[in-house]
């Protein structure tokens, strides 16, 4: 089932009864994935396998010497729990390049060596800045591993100890912090409401300013946005509004992957109930997220597009705000994007906005929407065929009858019903209801006739017919309906012309004097 | 009821009684079974019994008991009380998997029906061994337990092809999944080298292949809802092999039977459909491999022969290629000359070839033939897969295809005209082959309306279909007469109309034809015809200029109707109703005659009415008849009703329920053109119109109140005189209908017209019941409709 949090609205409609199958779509439908994870996401989690950082700090010159003799397990756990500082960094570096490796870093066997407690202690000598370093990197890398991983190091007391290490004096510790947090939020919600309680954010944030360097804002950013992420439940208000004035101006950053993360952390907070989208529009970013989801790089225009997405799943005035930030003029592009998870995208996006108000729509229209849905409908992949299914079904049960026109005379009908062979019963339902929606638009205007013909010389009749022996129950009765209506009375639409208004066998004898 | 010997002893006889063809016998052993089957142990008596019977016959009796016991059980509804014990449920699904595939195939099939019952309520949930305990079997190495499994599985999986995505479903499959992916994957490769290994032995292949079929179609099942990563990740796996066997061959396993499709053709067909499903939904991943497959799919269909058992493996692989030619992204497959010179000679021109199959049902089973030919139910059929693969590729290639297409025309009709009575078929695939191209879009009403710039559809006419409709003998060749009429009948608002004018008198005389094909064409082409709207929506075809052809119409139409296989010919009958409505006056001297055949018609099918098409035309055609008759001379309803009331009567008093209906139409029709008072005979039936046993069915009621409301406005004085003793009756009616809710419009037709014509004061005294009996409805069950009526 669609999910759908603001049915207030749409009770006013004509089609009551409806609402149920075209009402707006929050992003995920089902929890339950088939599929592969989707690789145009955010990564949740990051290992650090940087080999330039090592080159960067001179202090960690001893490494040549002690990459020839690299320690046995056996040997790591023995200098890490013994006194000898000089051992513990050797062990600790040792773990932290095991960790980096590229290829199946032995994260499960490190973990079973039982040393993190021991690598946390590490984070709080202040006295040795590398093997602060060191510790607070290979802990990273165990963070970034599964669930289990994480709370290994959580579980050895990390938290407190990198919320304090945020502060450091040591840029480049302060860094593999931010770092470690970021992958202990991107856990999930529980910890990451674990790390706001524990007061991560303004430390956090302080570390933004105008001089801090790229590619450590790129990582703050990155935080950040796991900060913002998840839901069941979503994060606390109130860490939320600290966050967002700091988001604001990360998205006017010139850099792509800064951007990138904002729009991230955004669409992450738009993600959810109508109040939080509220907060969000209340900043007055709209436009700005609008001119990025037009900006080509995949990677800024993905979350850019996804957060308008999810502003429109609000209400009808928040929707109207992310339409007046010029949402519509840019989504004709999306929807002609040579990648198709971005039509899909788009679609989806469209499909909110068109289960609004008739004014809304009528603005899909002035826009220049319709041409471009029908391409989609028509040559679409099949991801993005399914979305745009939705934009027609939740048009036509809002719209007026002269904007149903207009689809109409878009071309929307071929396309439609040719989809009408697709294999997903969901959407063949939706375009049996919306071809009811269609009807009922032409029985307005006394065209019944006129769309009947059209549905049969597009092939649609044969289909719907069809679908009478489609084994889901819903579909069938769908099908039979309409073949019913307007399909089945072939005789009285010829016949009565030639023999008056009654018909014999027309046994409607529709006399209008009663006064009961 | 215990597990005893004496139970099962009694159980036996009971269910060799269920099949005894004596009802006497059989009925109160079936009684008995339904009276004990709400018993504890009754379902696992079955079970012992199908197992452990001395009687092969009874093994079979009890497994089908069981699987219908469980159809009708098994389910908890809310609010009812359990039909099945506890023990006996878990004890039913302890046993049943090792039962079912221990059984011989009869009784396998049975237990595997009875599992996907029971699964569809208790798995996964309630069932969680289910899964394990048959993915265990597939190592056994026998496949006969395998395919028992297979089989299962398909039965419970099968419905993820068309439920609703829903996290309850998708939560099931990815249990499935996680359990019986891999597995099943491995059996498809054990499967595919045991097929190299025993390529010699054709008993193992054929149980090799059955298998093979079945995880086919639960890959099908599998990747329905959505590409499980599962999957994606085993594409080369699976893919690979489909697209070998789809070019695999043994001679092994070619059947003889030209009808019924072989496991290869099963296999392959199967493989086509889950290429396509891929194809549709995971175009991106499924990309890299789609070339290799249009390949495989289309050196398949080369390769194929004419046989009908091919048909399924064929339209399958035609819709497949059609699908795929008509994406943008896959147009460079196809868009060399030389390969759609090859698709159009090599895979259309021989799938629209009229086969011998064909022929014997243009022949013998012509009903069939005018279905699927006029009516489109030809989905599946080699000749519609064909036409759409040429609309698909016309798509992105209009002008070539038209091109490679033109010269085939030509050289076939070249044939043709070389030596007609041996190369007719040549005519025939030629006239297809331009119709298939000419038509972009079609309604049944209007015919073809939007047609291909590039075919000359007049030029064709003219040339090529005219002269065989102009021949002497209307019996040569029916196969192309029957193609020249369908012509006209689908380009009918492409030919001017002077050429239509020319073809009428044509098809008047094919009326005359043998061949039910063309003698039907020829009805409904006129039919069409007559339908036809020109400037001010009046008639295309005025009933001026078929003035000429009136009585040789009619003469022809119903003579048609004596010919062999056409007496109930709905198409007939719907053309002579056509022609009435279209002639109207003109008819009026045939009147005597019409009416005539019609009444004997009538007489004879009221016998037996089977055609329900039919009967509504012939009706239809009497009540015109009387119409056109009556509004220029209204005197000639006596002539009408002495015609028609002999056969009412018998209708009326043998209780023929199709035609009542019809027949209280047509009376109040005839009731209607009285002027004046209402004649007696009408009185002497009245009573008889207000038994309830007329208005307990449902399609009565219209057509009953219709006719009383003629009565009222025709003798509503002579009711109030002459029979007030049935005023209460009728009012009885009008409270039945009220009663109802979805008769209650007509209850208020009929109160209408009792208090518009009926002298007041013989109805004073019922008012006051009358509105109590509105109100008490009004209170007890309130509807929109009630309210605004």
């Amino acid at each position: 089932m669609p999910v759908r949090k603001h049915g207030q609205h749409m009770k006013l409609f004509k089609n009551k009864g409806k609402d149920e199958t075209t009402l707006r779509r929050q992003r995920v439908e089902v929890s339950v994935e088939l599929r592969k994870a989707k690789k145009d996401e955010q990564i949740l989690k990051r290992r650090n396998i940087s080999i330039h950082l090592k080159e960067e700090n001179p202090s960690l010159g001893q490494d040549r010497a002690a990459e020839i003799v690299q320690p046995s397990l056996e040997e790591i756990v023995e200098a890490v729990n013994g006194e000898d500082t000089q051992l513990q960094l050797l062990a600790t570096q040792a773990t932290r390049r095991l960790l980096s490796r590229h290829k199946d870093p032995p994260i499960n066997q490190i973990i079973e060596l039982g040393i993190i407690p021991r690598m946390v202690e590490f984070l709080g000598r202040a006295d040795n800045a590398t093997l602060q370093f060191e510790a607070a990197w290979a802990l990273t890398n165990i963070a970034s591993g599964t669930s289990e991983h994480t709370r290994a190091v959580v579980e050895g007391g990390a938290i407190p100890a990198f919320i304090s290490l945020l502060s450091s004096p040591h840029m480049h510790i302060s860094e593999q912090s931010v770092w470690a947090l970021g992958n202990i939020a991107g856990d999930g919600p529980i910890y990451r409401d674990v790390l706001i309680a524990r007061d991560v954010i303004p430390p956090l944030l302080a570390l933004v300013s105008p001089t801090t360097p790229v590619g450590f804002l790129r990582n703050i950013t990155w935080t950040l946005s796991n900060l913002c992420r998840n839901k069941n439940p979503c994060p606390p208000l109130d860490a939320v509004l600290k966050i967002l004035p700091v988001l604001v101006i990360l998205l006017q950053h010139e850099d792509k992957d800064v951007i990138s993360d904002s729009c991230w952390a955004v669409s992450y907070l738009t993600d959810g109930c109508n109040d939080r989208i509220q907060v969000v529009v209340e900043t007055g970013i709209l436009p700005r997220l609008v001119e990025l989801m037009d900006c080509p790089d995949l990677i800024v225009m993905t979350p850019a597009l996804r957060a308008i997405g999810n502003v429109v799943t609000g209400t009808d005035q928040q929707t109207q705000e992310a339409i007046s930030a010029g949402a519509l003029a840019v989504l004709p592009r999306l929807l002609r994007h040579s990648k198709s998870v971005i039509q899909k995208e788009a679609a989806w996006t469209l499909s909110n906005i068109a289960a609004g108000p008739s004014h809304q729509i009528q603005q899909i229209i002035t826009c220049g929407l319709l041409p471009p849905l029908v391409e989609l409908l028509d040559k679409g992949d099949f991801k993005a065929q399914k979305e745009a299914v939705w934009v027609v079904a939740n048009f036509t049960t809002g719209a007026t009858v002269d904007q149903v026109v207009e689809l109409v005379r878009s071309g929307v009908l071929k396309p439609l019903l040719n989809l009408l062979l697709v294999k997903d019963s969901k959407t063949i339902l939706l375009i049996l209801d919306t071809i009811s929606n269609l009807f009922l638009a032409a029985e307005k205007l006394g065209e019944t006739e006129k769309l009947c013909l059209l549905v049969e010389e597009l092939d649609g009749l044969e289909k719907i017919e069809d679908l009478q022996n489609h084994e889901n129950d819903l579909v069938y009765r769908a099908a039979l309906d309409i073949i019913e209506k307007y399909f089945s009375g072939e005789e009285n639409i010829n016949l009565e012309p030639q023999t008056g208004q009654d018909g014999l066998y027309d046994f409607s004898v529709e006399k209008q004097d009663f006064n009961f | 009821m215990e597990l005893s010997d004496a139970n099962l002893q009694t159980l036996t006889e009971y269910l060799k009684k269920t099949l005894d063809p004596d009802p006497a016998i059989r009925r109160p052993a079936e009684k008995f079974l339904e009276s004990v089957e709400g018993s504890q142990n009754y379902p696992l008596l079955l079970l012992t019994l199908l197992e452990k019977s001395q009687e092969n016959v009874i093994k079979v009796c009890a497994s089908v008991t069981f699987k219908n016991y469980i159809k009708r059980n098994w389910r908890i509804v809310e609010d009812e009380p359990n039909k099945i014990c506890e023990s006996d449920r878990i004890a039913i699904k302890a046993n049943i998997v090792p039962l079912m595939l221990s059984s011989p195939e009869q009784i396998q099939k049975q237990l595997s029906d009875a599992i996907s019952i029971i699964g569809r309520e208790d798995f996964p949930q309630k069932w969680p061994d289910l899964l394990t305990e048959m993915v265990n079997r597939f190592q056994s190495g026998d496949f006969h337990v395998i395919n028992g499994v297979l089989r299962t599985a398909h039965s419970l999986f099968k419905r993820y092809r068309h439920e609703f995505k829903s996290n309850e479903l998708w939560s099931e499959i990815k249990l499935v999944l996680d359990a019986f992916a891999l597995p099943l994957t491995n059996l498809f490769k054990a499967t595919i080298e045991l097929c190299s290994t025993h390529a010699n032995d054709a008993s193992a292949l054929k149980v090799l292949f059955s298998s093979l079929i079945l995880i086919a179609k639960l890959f099908y099942s599998l990747n329905f809802q959505d590409l499980p990563e599962f999957f994606e990740d085993n594409m080369e796996t699976w893919m690979t092999n489909f697209h070998s066997l789809l070019t695999l061959d043994n001679k092994l396993l070619q059947t003889d039977d030209e009808e019924e499709a072989g496991l290869l053709e099963l296999l392959k067909s199967q493989i086509c459909d889950n290429a396509a499903l891929y194809a549709q939904k995971y175009d991106e991943e499924f990309q890299p491999y789609l070339p290799r497959f249009v390949t495989a799919i289309w050196n398949l269909l080369v390769t194929t022969g004419q046989e009908v058992k091919y048909d399924l493996l064929v339209s399958n692989a035609i819709q497949f290629l059609a699908s795929v030619c008509e994406r943008p992204h896959y147009k460079h497959l196809f868009e060399d000359q030389n390969t759609l010179t090859s698709i159009c000679e090599k895979v259309i021109v021989p799938n629209m070839e009229f086969r011998a199959a064909d022929e014997e049902a243009f022949e013998d089973n012509s009903e069939e033939y005018i279905r699927r030919d006029l009516e489109g139910s030809d989905i599946d059929t080699r000749r519609r897969a064909a036409c759409d693969l040429v609309r698909g590729l016309c798509k992105f290639f209009e002008g070539p295809v038209t091109g490679i297409f033109s010269g085939y025309v030509n050289s076939m009709l070249q044939e043709y005209a070389k030596n007609p009575s041996v190369n007719w078929k040549h005519k025939d695939a030629a006239i297809y082959l331009v119709t298939s191209l000419a038509s972009k879009a079609q309604t049944q009403k209007h015919g073809i309306t939007q047609a291909n710039e590039l075919v000359n559809l007049t030029e064709f006419f003219v040339n090529h279909i005219q002269p065989d409709l102009k021949s002497a003998t209307v019996n040569e060749f029916p196969v192309l007469k029957a193609d020249g009429i369908k012509y006209i009948m689908i380009f009918r608002n492409q030919v001017p109309k002077e050429q239509l004018l020319v073809s009428i008198p044509l098809l008047i005389n094919h009326l005359q034809a043998e061949s039910i094909v063309v003698h039907t064409y020829a009805a409904h082409a006129l039919e069409r015809l007559f339908t036809m709207r020109g400037t001010n929506n009046a008639t295309l075809i005025t009933a001026a200029e078929m003035a000429p052809f009136v009585e040789v119409l009619l003469t022809n139409l119903f003579k048609a109707l004596t010919l062999p296989g056409s007496s109930e010919n709905e198409y007939i009958m719907k053309a002579i109703m056509r022609s009435f409505s279209l002639l109207q006056e003109s008819i009026i001297p045939y009147i005597p005659s019409v009416i005539t055949q019609l009444t004997q018609k009538l007489l004879a099918v009221s016998k037996n009415p089977s055609k329900p098409h039919f009967n509504h035309y012939m009706f239809e055609s009497i009540c015109l008849s009387i119409r056109i008759t009556c509004k220029a001379n209204p005197e000639a309803v006596g002539s009408f009703e002495e015609a028609l009331f002999l056969v009412f009567t018998e209708i009326l008093q043998n209780d023929v329920q199709e035609f009542i209906p019809y027949v209280f139409q047509v009376m109040s029709l005839l009731l209607e053109m009285h002027k004046n008072e209402i004649p007696s005979s009408y009185m002497a039936l009245f009573p008889h119109l207000l038994q309830p046993v007329l208005w307990e069915r449902t399609g009565n009621i219209p057509p009953l109140v219709r006719l009383l409301q003629a009565y009222l406005e025709r003798g509503a004085s002579t009711i109030a005189s002459a029979a007030a003793d049935k005023i209460p009756g009728l009012l009885g009616v009008f409270q039945k209908l009220i009663a109802s809710k979805a008769n209650d419009h007509q209850g208020f037709y009929l109160l209408n017209s009792i208090i518009e014509h009926m002298p007041p004061e013989s109805v004073d005294q019922y008012r006051k019941q009358i509105f109590i009996l509105l109100f008490q409805r009004l209170q007890s069950s309130k509807t929109t409709k009630f309210i605004k009526s």
